[in-house]
Parts: structure tokens; C-alpha cells; sequence
């Protein structure tokens, strides 16, 4: 049998921490909570910008499916593939982590068939498609075509060895036609690992021994795997052909273009889905009896709000990134706008509406919007330990360990006179087995007590009982969540989580400790920028440590 | 195209009232396809049934909520036992079960969380050792296997197949789409090694093409076939550029695409279909769906190991129709004793369906395709209200071709898991000195059952 070892280049130096945010907590809190990734205590070498390994992300299933739209139109059949895996949240780390199993093959299989049918069995879609017509098999047509789309399809030109292989392919399957050794050459490069698997392997730079540059293609496919969340273009691998994309000022340029599509938006909110944990959504359900405002089609407008918000501070208003957690500004549809008890003309189910939410009502930013406040609640009852634990680990990057082994972490339920959520976690403030945690935890969630679990506003809480707001955030006292939304509007641990979050999900894998310069660098770009997130995107691209890998340990 | 050899399934005994029926042997010869591989088979099949959710907790879990009836265990030991509550279903199978059970593996302390019942549970039962602690990460639920699960334990052990491999070493299979998160055992509960994981197959129609679904045009698919041959050409140029583990991953891939390929190339040899089934969410419905389909796959050898996620680890599956309001997870954790009763009496309903399916099956031999396998039924912990992994469940359904005794119950308070598992695999032939590992490692099994 054969003993898998664990992947050196992800496992070999996974952790980072931000020093500035260790010198703050670090000294003041017990060994409950750290940052993120701050494993090591070791956070006082001298340091120095060192690359990770290359990563051999496979693309994920949108990537693949979205890439091959861009080749064959919207309207190509599309076939089940294996599910992506979310490792630390991002589908990227899965896809550079995990393997694919024999039926995930077999579908790639069977997709790349259905594809190549659905495409060369119409006479007049193949003709488009191929741009000629081959008289006979091996000839210009086919190695012409098979040069073009390969190029597209591997996201570099192939060698001439490659294209006298696959040409010699088409020949020998050309059975009973040219036509069929050419759709089945089509479908084995669509089956080739060079398509399925992003290698980036660099060359030796020569004014840096120990790392290695990445090449103009390697570039492109980088690039465009971030910023549209499929393979390059034309124009793109154009410009890697032209050396644009070995320089600085080729690739910011490149990007910009990229970032003005249409799909860049798509690829973001992507991001943003993963690291905002937007998909904790899909589970939801609530009981419409006990919450009237929980309408069925409330959980995807909920989903949606939260995508117009990013659309508008990202590309549209291009402010703060870090707004999208304090701002009044919001998108709501008829069912959003019920259940936050606003007015929104011209709203309906299926339409959106900007909406200032009121000055003085109790929301402001996105810890206050459906999305957040429902997939962090149990079904019947809030959870401010799950509102407080996303708060430090999702908008702060502040890490919150599991409870310790043998301890009861259930509460009981109310007895005699109903109790508030509140009373009821009191054990976690007695018990000092819970408080180690908790009280970093559950004072930011208790902000949020107003809101129940589907995010309705609430004055009393089963009743007649008042309902208590009051927390704090790293022991500074809070009254509810628009306090938390004025301190969260200028804190500068949203922004540097923002880029450590973004880094993985561009890297696909954990940053390495000797990435850490890397990203205090981002971070301090980003706030120079006024924490506009597409020039941190352009920061990121031209970054050494997007540019260049380190070498590959040899095994 | 060859001629279509006749299913193995040849009669079928259904229950029918109490009364067997039996259909017409055809003619040995008429039975037998065109291709060695695909000859009757005598040999054991192994199949792991999970469910998600543990047991109803007791007094012997430890549950501080106290005063909660054991229904598991049944009262007396030995052979022909009493089943209780939630075994009852599953008694018109004769299983054996162990009681008592529990993880003898150490677990460190960093990361924390890795004790979560869930997690070791799991990976011990299913692995015989820990999570992998590296990459570890209880925010994100992230977590991975050190080794292979006892089902491809057994589909890659050389002494298992042999020199001849079927169709298809193994069948990953399950019922329920309910999923507590996104990344690995949350959704799938076999694995071939660290971040390999084989998800399940989850919808009839997908497994019915798989199995029967065969092009008619064998010349196409020879093509299709040889093609693979210039994939695996890309895939031998990759490997050899990039750093150990990733070589490790495009290996993995060469050699899927080698038993593609070889089903490619047989594909005109499969067994005569049984009808397509119509879609059924419901869960026993549906498990009985997909444990017809395999048996049909298992009669006529296209594999002998499978595996069955009736639900994923710490599923969020709604048992509506139990008037269970919550998604299981949530139930058993805010101590819902009840309705944790009622879904997993519903979840062993699920198994005696599908081992009815194994056990209608009669084979030329005259015994039962259930006679011949050895089904490991089992869950994640102990109970969900506190994850738990005292007093874990463990089911040895099925009769190993007579190398495991039915009906028996052993009790083994505090017992080591994995002897369960020593017992299994010297169950189905493979010699096993010893298994488990960081403190699992045992090299007894229990005799009681083990012939």
C-alpha cells in the first residue's frame, strides 16, 4: 500500500502571524487566543521575504467549467464533476491539496467526450469551431487547429513535439473520419493533465539564486485564475508572448484590463463568498410559525445582499473594503426589507433596491444583515458564542481553539422562569474550564442580542423579559452592534484579515511563515490606499511573492 | 458487439409473504460472460454501512443528561442474543455486534479540537488510528485521514483481489445529500490516504449508468479507450517535473486513468441490466434503491468491496417525516433524547433494508450474497449530545463465506475499536498480525465471533 507523506509545501511552514497584532494581544491575553496561523512563538527572527514551494492547484470545478464556456459558448452541455473541498475555506487549498479520486477522473472522461460531441456532430458548430475543414487526417487544417486550441487550452503554445503527438493522435483514431480523430484529439487535451492541473514551475532567476521567476505564461494563468476565476484569454496569453507580463508595470497593466470585465466581478464575489463563509447559508431553515419573517425565498435574498454590498464598496464605489462591516448602505428586496422593518419603493422579491438604513436604527454593516445574523444562530435560539467566534475569526483573523477535551459544552435548558440566551451562557463566565474561551467569544456576540435567529429585530425576548446588548470587544465595554460597527469601521485587524484571506485564496494554500513580510507589506499598502481593494489586488498581483516561487525541496 | 452474457443474479428469493420464490436457473454456460474476470465469484465481499449520529446517549456514555435507557445493547451476551429497541430491525439478518467500544488511539494536544468525538471517532473506526494532526483545523472543520479506510484497506490489499481485479476495486456509494460542511469527511467517509477521498455516489441514476449504463457503439469506446494512452503520456511528462507530493497526486491520476481505461475497454461486457430505478429521496427508499443496484453489481462480480454513507459524519439530515424539526446535528447536540431515538431507529431501518437486498440475492451456490459478505455497520462516536466515543457502535452483519459467526454479541466494556477491526480482516481472508496504530495497536480479535 502505498503511504501518502504529507505535502511539504504545505505543511513544511503553514503558519503566520502579523507581529503588530501579536504585540497587542500576545502580551495581554492567556494562551486562548492567538492570530491565525501563529503557531510559532518564534515571531523575533530577523526576517527576511522567503517563497514558498510551488503549489499544482487542479482546477476547481467552476474553473473548469467557466474556462471551458469561454471556448465552447454558454450553451455546451455541461457534466457532473467531483465536488471541491473547502480546506481553511477556500476551494483553491483544496484543489492544491487534495487528490482526485478514480470516479472524478472517469468524469473528466466522460465530459470531455460529451463535449467534443455535442460539438463536432453538428456540421455547422464544428465548422465554426475548428475554422476549416479538414481534407483529409494529420492535415494543415487539423495541426493548424490543434496548435490554436491547444495553446488556449494548456494556457501556453505546446512544442512542437507535443503538436506532431496530438496530430498523430487525430491520424491513428481518425476512424471513420478526420472529423472524429480530430474531436478525439480535442477531447484528450481537454483530458490532459497540463489542462487540468495549473503547473507552475518557473525558471531560475538569475539575479536571486534559491528562487525561481515565474514565466509570462505562468503569469497569465495565474492572473487570470485570480481575477476571472478561469484561463487566460488571447489578448493575455498575447501579452505573455510579448514578455509584457515578466515586468512590473506588463502585469499591473494586464490586470487592469482584467479587472474592467465583467468576470472579474464574478471571480471576486467568489472570494468574498468563501471568506465571508457565505455558504453556511445553504442549511438554513426556520420555522415559519416561530419566525413569520423567514419568508422561503429570504435566505438567497440574504445571499444576494451581501453580493450587491461587496459589488457596490469594491467596484462600484471603490471605498473602504473594511466599510462593508459598518456601513448604512445596503441592498434589500421585498422580504429583506420586511424583515428589517424599512421602507424600499420598488422593491420586490426579485428586485433589489438601495437603501440607506436608518441613522438611528440598530444596523448598521454586514453583522447586522440577515445573512450573518441567521447562519450564526441555532434554529430556535440565538448563539452569541457563534456570532462572537466569526466576529474573531472571520473579520479579525483572531483564532478561537475548540473546547478542551471531557468539557460539557451544552447548556441546559431553561427551567422554571424562561432565562435569556444571556443568563443561560452565565456557566461560560462561572465555569473556568469555558471562561478560558468564551469570554474572548461571547461578550462580542452578546452585541448582537437584539437580533434573533432570523434576524429580526427584537425588544423583548420571550415576552416581557428586556433584552440585554451590552458586551465588549478585547475588554472595551460595547452597547450593541452599531458600537461594534463604529470601532470595526477604522480597526486595523479587518484590513490586514482581508489580505491574509485574499493571500490564501490567491496562493491556494496557507501563507508560510516566510511569507510574513509579504503580507505586513500588503497590508501596509492596502491601508495606504485608503483600503481600496482593487489596488490591493494590483498590489498583490506585482508582488515578489506572487511573482516568484521558491525552490522545490528536493524529496 | 459481443452477445450480452445473462445476469448471475439468476433467481431471486424475495420475501414474498413468507414464501420463497424462486425464478429459473438458466444454463451455467449462458450465465458465464465472455471475460474471465466477470466468472462467478466465490470469494468474500466487505462493505462498510455508516450512518451519521451515533447512538441515543445513556448513563454508560458518560451524557450528563442523565437517566436515558441504553437501546443499543442488547441484554444478554452470546450466541442468538435478544436484539434491543434499536437493533430489532436489523435481527432478520443475524448480525453479530460488539458492545463497549472505544478509541485506544492517543491523540495530541496541539492543535486542539482533534478530540472532538466526530473527528477521532471516525478516523479510529474507520482507520484504526488518529486525524492527522498537521494541517489540522477545527475553525474551518478542516481535518484529514493518516491512512486508508478499512474499505480500500481491503480493495488494495494485495492478498484481497489477487492477480485478478474486477470492474471496479471498490463501490463508494451513500443516501443522504445533507452535509454538515463542505470539505472532506464531512461529506464522504472513504478515504485512500491524506486528502484523498473518494466521494460517495449519491444518486440512482448516476450509479445505474456507472454499472449498466454501456454504449452500444464497443468501437467508439475502444477509441476513447486508446486515447487515455496519449492522456497518460501528458500525465507521465507532468509527474516528472513537479515536487514529491504533487508527483504523488498525478501518480494517483495515472493510475485512475488506467482503470478507466480498462473499463472503457470491457464496457461491452457488462452484466444484463436490471431496470433503471426512478429517483426516491426518502431514505430507506432510497438506500433500498442503491443496495439493489449494488447487489446486482456484487452477483455478478463487477466488485467485491463497497462502502454506504447512509448520512455523512455530524449530518444536518432532516428527518421531517419523524417530526424531527432540526437538522440532526443540531438535534442530538441541544439533547433532544427523543427525536435522536426516533432518527436512529429510522437510520437502522435504512440498514435492515439494505442488507434485506443482499440477503434476497441467492447465488448458483445456494447461499446468499449476504452469506458471503461481511458488512461493517458502524457511526462516528458513541452518542451526539456530548460526541462521546464510549460505547460505540459496531455491527459484523453477514457471514464471510462461514469465517464469522452471526447472531453473537460480544460486550467489551472499554474495548479497544480496533480489535473489531482484526476480527474483520482475518474475517475476509487477509492475514492480520496486528492493526490499529499510536496506541490503537492490538492483535486480538474477538473468537466469539471470528471462526
Amino acid at each position: 500500500m502505498v503511504q501518502r507523506r504529507p505535502h511539504p509545501g504545505r505543511s513544511r511552514a503553514r503558519w503566520l502571524g502579523f507581529s503588530a497584532a501579536i504585540a497587542v494581544f500576545g502580551a495581554s491575553l492567556t494562551a486562548c487566543v492567538g492570530v491565525i496561523g501563529d503557531a510559532d512563538e518564534d515571531t523575533t527572527e530577523a526576517e527576511s521575504l522567503v517563497l514558498a514551494a510551488p503549489a499544482l492547484p487542479r482546477l476547481t470545478a467552476a474553473q473548469y467549467q467557466s474556462s471551458l464556456v469561454e471556448l465552447f459558448g454558454a450553451s455546451m452541455p455541461k457534466a457532473p464533476l467531483e465536488d471541491d473541498t473547502k480546506p481553511f475555506l477556500f476551494y483553491n487549498i483544496g484543489a492544491s491539496s487534495t487528490t482526485l479520486s478514480e470516479f472524478g477522473v472517469q468524469q473528466y472522461e466522460e465530459s470531455a467526450d460529451a463535449l467534443t460531441r455535442y460539438v463536432f456532430a453538428d456540421p455547422a458548430r464544428r465548422a465554426a469551431f475548428v475554422g476549416c475543414e479538414p481534407a483529409a487526417p494529420g492535415d494543415a487544417c487539423v495541426e493548424g487547429f490543434l496548435r490554436r486550441f491547444g495553446r488556449r487550452v494548456f494556457r501556453r503554445p505546446l512544442t512542437n513535439d507535443e503538436v506532431s503527438r496530438w496530430v498523430g493522435i487525430s491520424q491513428t483514431l481518425a476512424d471513420p473520419s478526420a472529423w472524429e480523430g480530430l474531436r478525439l484529439a480535442t477531447s484528450g487535451l481537454l483530458q490532459s493533465p497540463h489542462f487540468l492541473y495549473r503547473a507552475e514551475l518557473g525558471v531560475p532567476d538569475d539575479g536571486a539564486p534559491g528562487r525561481r521567476k515565474l514565466t509570462g505564461y505562468e503569469m497569465a494563468t495565474r492572473l487570470s485564475f485570480l481575477l476571472w476565476n478561469q484561463g487566460p484569454d488571447d489578448a493575455l496569453l498575447d501579452a505573455a508572448e510579448n514578455g509584457d507580463l515578466d515586468k512590473s508595470d506588463g502585469i499591473a497593466a494586464a490586470a487592469e484590463r482584467l479587472l474592467d470585465d465583467p468576470r472579474a466581478r464574478s471571480a471576486m464575489q467568489a472570494f468574498f463568498r468563501q471568506y465571508l463563509d457565505l455558504g453556511r447559508l445553504d442549511g438554513i431553515q426556520r420555522d415559519p410559525a416561530a419566525y413569520p419573517y423567514f419568508t422561503p425565498t429570504i435566505r438567497e435574498a440574504m445571499r444576494r445582499e451581501v453580493e450587491l454590498l461587496v459589488e457596490d464598496v469594491v467596484f462600484e464605489s471603490r471605498g473602504d473594503a473594511r466599510s462593508i462591516f459598518s456601513t448604512r448602505k445596503t441592498f434589500v428586496n421585498a422580504d429583506l426589507a420586511a424583515l428589517y422593518g424599512i421602507e424600499a419603493p420598488g422593491a420586490t422579491t426579485d428586485t433589489f433596491v438601495p437603501v440607506e438604513l436608518p441613522a438611528d436604527g440598530p444596523r448598521a454593516g454586514l453583522l447586522t444583515l440577515g445573512a450573518f445574523l441567521t447562519m450564526n444562530a441555532h434554529e430556535t435560539r440565538t448563539s452569541p458564542t457563534a456570532r462572537g467566534k466569526y466576529v474573531r475569526e472571520r473579520v479579525l483573523c483572531l483564532e478561537v481553539p475548540a473546547p478542551p477535551p471531557g468539557v460539557d459544552t451544552t447548556l441546559d435548558p431553561p427551567m422554571g422562569d424562561p432565562k435569556t440566551v444571556r443568563e443561560q451562557m452565565e456557566a461560560h463566565r462561572t465555569n473556568p474550564a469555558c471562561a478560558a474561551c468564551h469570554t474572548f467569544m461571547d461578550p462580542p456576540g452578546f452585541l448582537f442580542e437584539h437580533f434573533d435567529s432570523s434576524g429580526y429585530y427584537r425588544t423583548v425576548f420571550e415576552g416581557d423579559l428586556p433584552i440585554d446588548s451590552s458586551g465588549d470587544l478585547d475588554g472595551k465595554p460595547l452597547a450593541d452592534a452599531r458600537g461594534l460597527a463604529t470601532v470595526l469601521e477604522t480597526e486595523p485587524r479587518v484590513g490586514r484579515c482581508m489580505v491574509q484571506q485574499l493571500y490564501r485564496h490567491a496562493q491556494g494554500r496557507l501563507e508560510t511563515k516566510g511569507e510574513r513580510l509579504a503580507l505586513e507589506d500588503l497590508a501596509s499598502r492596502f491601508a495606504g490606499a485608503s483600503f481600496d481593494f482593487r489596488t490591493l489586488l494590483i498590489e498583490l498581483v506585482t508582488h515578489d511573492a506572487f511573482r516568484y516561487i521558491g525552490e522545490e525541496q528536493s524529496p | 458487439m459481443k452477445t450480452t452474457p445473462l445476469s448471475r443474479r439468476t433467481f431471486l428469493r424475495g420475501a414474498v409473504g413468507g414464501t420463497a420464490v424462486a425464478l429459473a436457473l438458466p444454463t451455467l454456460e449462458a450465465m458465464l460472460g465472455s471475460r474471465d474476470a466477470e466468472a462467478a465469484s466465490t470469494g468474500p465481499i466487505f462493505g462498510i454501512f455508516f450512518w451519521g449520529g451515533g447512538l441515543p446517549w445513556h448513563d454508560g456514555h458518560g451524557a450528563p443528561q442523565a437517566g436515558h435507557p441504553d437501546l443499543w445493547t442488547p441484554a444478554a451476551t452470546g450466541k442468538d442474543y435478544a436484539p434491543s429497541e434499536l437493533l430489532a430491525p436489523l435481527a432478520p439478518y443475524q448480525p453479530s455486534v460488539v458492545t463497549g467500544l472505544t478509541p485506544h488511539t492517543a491523540v495530541p494536544d496541539l492543535p486542539a479540537g482533534q478530540s472532538d468525538g466526530h473527528m477521532r471517532g471516525f478516523m479510529v473506526s474507520m482507520t484504526g488510528d488518529r486525524i492527522r494532526p498537521e494541517g489540522f483545523d477545527h475553525p474551518s472543520h478542516t481535518l484529514t485521514a493518516l491512512r486508508p479506510t478499512l474499505d480500500q484497506y481491503v480493495a488494495k490489499h494485495p492478498a484481497f483481489y489477487g492477480p485478478e481485479s474486477p470492474r471496479f476495486r471498490s463501490l463508494i456509494l451513500g443516501a443522504s445529500t445533507a452535509r454538515f460542511h463542505d470539505y472532506g469527511h464531512w461529506n464522504a467517509i472513504s478515504y485512500n490516504g491524506p486528502d484523498d477521498l473518494n466521494p460517495p455516489i449519491l444518486d440512482p441514476g448516476q450509479l445505474y449508468d456507472l454499472l449498466f449504463g454501456v454504449a452500444a457503439d464497443t468501437a467508439g469506446m475502444k477509441r476513447r479507450a486508446l486515447l487515455l494512452d496519449a492522456v497518460m503520456e501528458d500525465a507521465k511528462s507532468l509527474s516528472a517535473r513537479v515536487g514529491a507530493a504533487d508527483k504523488q497526486r498525478i501518480e494517483a491520476h495515472l493510475e485512475h486513468l488506467h482503470s478507466v481505461k480498462s473499463r472503457l475497454e470491457f464496457s461491452g461486457d457488462a452484466c444484463a441490466p436490471p431496470g433503471k430505478p426512478a429517483p426516491n429521496d426518502e431514505l430507506v427508499a432510497k438506500t433500498d434503491i442503491m443496495g439493489s443496484l449494488l447487489a446486482s453489481a456484487l452477483a455478478c462480480n463487477m466488485t467485491r468491496v463497497f462502502s454506504f454513507m447512509l448520512s455523512s459524519p455530524a449530518t444536518t439530515h432532516v428527518f421531517s417525516n419523524l417530526g424531527v424539526p432540526n437538522d440532526f446535528h443540531a438535534t442530538v447536540h441541544e439533547g433532544a433524547w427523543d427525536h435522536a431515538r426516533a432518527g436512529i431507529l429510522y437510520q437502522m431501518q435504512a440498514f435492515a433494508a439494505f442488507l434485506g437486498r443482499l440477503q434476497a440475492v441467492v447465488e448458483p451456490t445456494g447461499g446468499t450474497l449476504l452469506d458471503r459478505a461481511l458488512v461493517f455497520g458502524l457511526s462516528e462516536y458513541g452518542e451526539g449530545y456530548q460526541h462521546s466515543v464510549a460505547e460505540m457502535p459496531c455491527v459484523l452483519a453477514g457471514g464471510a463465506n462461514g469465517k464469522i459467526r452471526r447472531n453473537v454479541h460480544v460486550r467489551d466494556p472499554g474495548g479497544n475499536y480496533s480489535k473489531a477491526h482484526v476480527t474483520m480482516l482475518r474475517g475476509v481472508g487477509l492475514e492480520t498480525p496486528s492493526f490499529g496504530w499510536n496506541g490503537g495497536e492490538t492483535s486480538e480479535a474477538f473468537g466469539d465471533i471470528l471462526v
